[in-house]
């Protein structure tokens, strides 16, 4: 026999102002940005229809989204592979018994709550060439070094994704703890009681175990390094000669200092499009075995 | 049990009530929408008081803050609200509210291709009617007006009009034996000899590219010669010619020589004034606002003199307006309003008190710049007697001066060759002809 649901009508009340805001907010802004890149707007004037235009120009005619594209998936790699590596590290140390362990968790979750144009500025002077903590540090170790971090074109985006990496590095490290303390401490035992040393325990065990938590973290991980535009704004503005331009800062730039709009939301469409198919079959293969 | 549920409904309802409420509400007042829908933010009527924004650079802040309470203070039919940005924040707010329709009544801005693209899409509020009812042609120079006029439209209220010098440090020019160039090679040979003695001779910043741009055009000016150099700026010459490339060649030879601070294509340019105090460097590009700065940062004026960088014919510097643009949106009481405080901020009583906030001498006819700025008669009689050539960031639209800007960094960084350069600015001149 079927069950009928009761429809609880103050339910849907209770979720209408939520749901008006999450359209209004992120929905409609997002379809309304699909329809404006369909267009050559400049922001005021009248809108002209150029269909898929901007998209095609843009992989086409435009070597600069090219070199955005491109530094944008050196950027995902060396989140995925350096960011979550030091943020699980962290997580595994700090998830052992110590004293200060407390403060070490804020120490390293700390810079995560600084405002990102705050870490630009911080690590602007750091990176300084003249009187920058690592260079000057270098030759009080007597070292003949001097690199200018910030103008080589070689070095820039690897000396910006460090900055960002300080910053960035304490979120993940947090859900990984999270994930680290809730693997059954019965199945470590019983693993070593079945002669599996630490290694093994660690990636036959818990890392298995913590699945649902490296899908969030490398989902959110992907997401924020598409999205990355605060502190290669600060640091470089996308220079030298577009050596750190990412997706992010090129789309501002060609939305709200060269008015073209149409060619920004191109971009922004472009970034969601490539996020979900990073991200959807990532998320639907993981969540298969179960 | 069911008193509770009917009162969280009501509840839940009123809160649903007042989002909607909310977002169909304007905030109260009159605001009307023109062609090309920018709104205005302030308010008329009502309580009679008239109430207008006013955007503009976060440097005069120290200064408008007071002058803004005080002008309310006086009058109880007005009230103007200030917002703060940096140089580069500025362009981008005002883009993204004019995107948006929420420019406020009156806004900072620069003459050439910034100001013009507000002009350009009706956002402006054409002044020229209003100029003529109230004579400004008796107020202002006409320099200043013509410098704010686009296409017969005069399109702000002039604020300024800025002139850009070499600011150099007459001490240190001293203890090494050296004296204001006269030509380009002595200039050179100044260059050499800060360098051999380990001051950097330029101080200069490329985050953004403004800044080191204020030394190619020079040397552009210099080995195109005028005619060419204000063809080049129109885009009635192509860049890809010789005496671009003789130009970043120089420049490239600056750089490998290290006249120019370590690092400085991606510094900011907000850092190199402490250079020039530290001494660390010698010469700086700057326009005669930079008294005022050097003073507000408690330096001795005296330390620092200026010259024209002595290029081709004339040695012409770089000059640009500034305005005060209104929304073309606001009603005549907005207007009277922007107005009223405009006369104000700028009147002989606040320019005396906070000089160090302004760009003197104002652009108005016998303007003079208090004793204290040493080097402001210097600047501008630079302009008079040496002429002058629009800033190149604002003849050229923002993606050509990004373009340009992209090249300084690629020969700076040996990336492109000076040849590579040139064509690649012309590739960005014919990029933004053809959209």
């Amino acid at each position: 026999m079927k069950k009928r649901v009761k429809t609880n009508i103050g339910s849907y009340i209770f979720l209408m102002p939520a749901l008006i805001i999450y359209l209004s907010v992120i929905v409609f802004p997002v379809f309304y940005s699909l329809y404006i890149s369909l267009f050559k707007w400049n922001g005021i004037g009248d809108m002209e229809f150029v269909g898929l235009n901007n998209y095609i120009n843009l992989f086409v005619s435009d070597p600069i989204f090219i070199t955005a594209l491109k530094n944008n998936i050196i950027w995902i790699v060396l989140t995925l592979v350096v960011t979550m590596t030091i943020a699980l590290a962290l997580a595994v140390m700090l998830n052992k018994q110590f004293k200060g362990r407390t403060f070490f968790r804020g120490f390293f979750y700390f810079p995560c709550v600084i405002a990102p144009i705050a870490v630009s500025i911080i690590w602007r002077w750091i990176y300084n060439p003249s009187v920058g903590f690592i260079n000057e540090f270098a030759s009080l170790l007597g070292l003949d070094f001097s690199q200018s971090w910030l103008s080589d074109p070689k070095v820039s985006i690897y000396a910006v994704f460090v900055a960002a990496l300080w910053q960035a590095v304490g979120q993940p490290m947090i859900l990984f703890l999270a994930g680290l303390q809730g693997v059954s401490t019965e199945v470590l035992e019983a693993a070593v009681i079945d002669g599996a040393n630490g290694r093994k325990k660690f990636f036959k065990i818990t890392i298995p175990l913590m699945k649902e938590t490296f899908v969030i973290v490398i989902a959110t991980l992907i997401v924020a390094a598409m999205k990355v535009f605060d502190v290669v704004q600060g640091l470089t503005g996308g220079g030298p000669n577009n050596a750190t331009q990412m997706l992010s800062t090129y789309m501002y730039s060609q939305t709200f200092t060269y008015n073209n709009v149409g060619i920004g939301t191109a971009i922004s469409c472009i970034m969601v499009i490539i996020m979900m198919l990073v991200i959807v079959p990532y998320v639907s293969f993981t969540a298969k075995d179960d | 049990m069911k008193s509770k549920k009917i009162i969280s409904l009501l509840l839940a309802s009123l809160m649903l009530l007042s989002v909607i409420i909310t977002g169909c509400g304007n905030g109260g007042g009159e605001s009307a929408e023109s062609k090309s829908g920018t709104e205005t933010t302030g308010t008329s009527g009502g309580s009679g008081k008239t109430s207008v924004t006013f955007w503009t650079l976060s440097t005069r802040q120290e200064a408008l803050d007071e002058i803004a309470e005080s002008f309310n203070a006086a009058n109880d039919d007005v009230e103007v609200t200030i917002s703060y940005y940096d140089t580069d924040g500025i362009k981008d707010a005002c883009k993204v509210a004019a995107s948006s329709g929420t420019l406020p009544n009156m806004w900072f801005n620069w003459g050439g291709s910034l100001g013009r693209f507000y002009v350009d899409n009706g956002a402006t509020y054409d002044l020229t009617a209003y100029a003529k009812e109230n004579g400004w042609s008796d107020i202002f120079t006409s320099g200043s007006l013509s410098l704010c006029t686009f296409d017969d439209q005069l399109a702000g209220y002039p604020t300024s009009y800025s002139v850009l010098n070499v600011y150099y440090r007459k001490d240190i020019f001293e203890q090494y034996g050296l004296e204001v160039p006269t030509t380009f090679e002595e200039f050179e040979e100044i260059c050499a000899t800060l360098k051999e003695n380990g001051v950097t001779p330029i101080s200069t910043a490329g985050l953004n590219g403004w800044h080191v741009m204020r030394f190619v055009e020079l040397l552009v000016e210099y080995y195109a010669g005028e005619e060419t150099h204000d063809a080049l700026s129109t885009f009635d010459e192509s860049w890809d010619n010789e005496y671009v490339i003789k130009a970043l060649t120089k420049y490239k030879e600056f750089c490998e020589k290290g006249y120019f601070p370590d690092g400085f294509v991606t510094a900011n340019p907000d850092d190199t004034r402490l250079a020039m105090m530290t001494g660390e460097c010698a010469m700086d590009i700057q326009g005669q606002w930079y008294d005022g700065q050097i003073l507000s940062d408690g330096g001795d004026l005296s330390l620092f003199g200026t010259f024209a960088l002595p290029t081709s014919g004339t040695s012409r510097v770089s000059a640009f307006a500034e305005m005060t643009q209104f929304n073309a949106n606001n009603s005549a009481e907005e207007l009277e309003a922007c107005m009223r405080f405009m006369d104000y901020y700028y009147n002989d009583e606040n320019v005396e008190q906070y000089a160090d906030f302004y760009n003197l001498p104002l652009p108005k006819i016998g303007s003079e710049a208090p004793e204290k700025y040493i080097n402001i008669p210097t600047i501008m009689e630079t302009a008079e007697t040496n002429g002058t050539f629009t800033i190149t960031d604002q003849a050229f639209p923002s993606e050509v001066a990004d373009g340009l800007f992209n090249v300084q960094d690629a020969v700076a960084n040996g990336e492109m060759t000076p040849e590579e350069g040139a064509a690649a600015i012309q590739a960005a001149v014919e990029a933004y002809q053809s959209k």
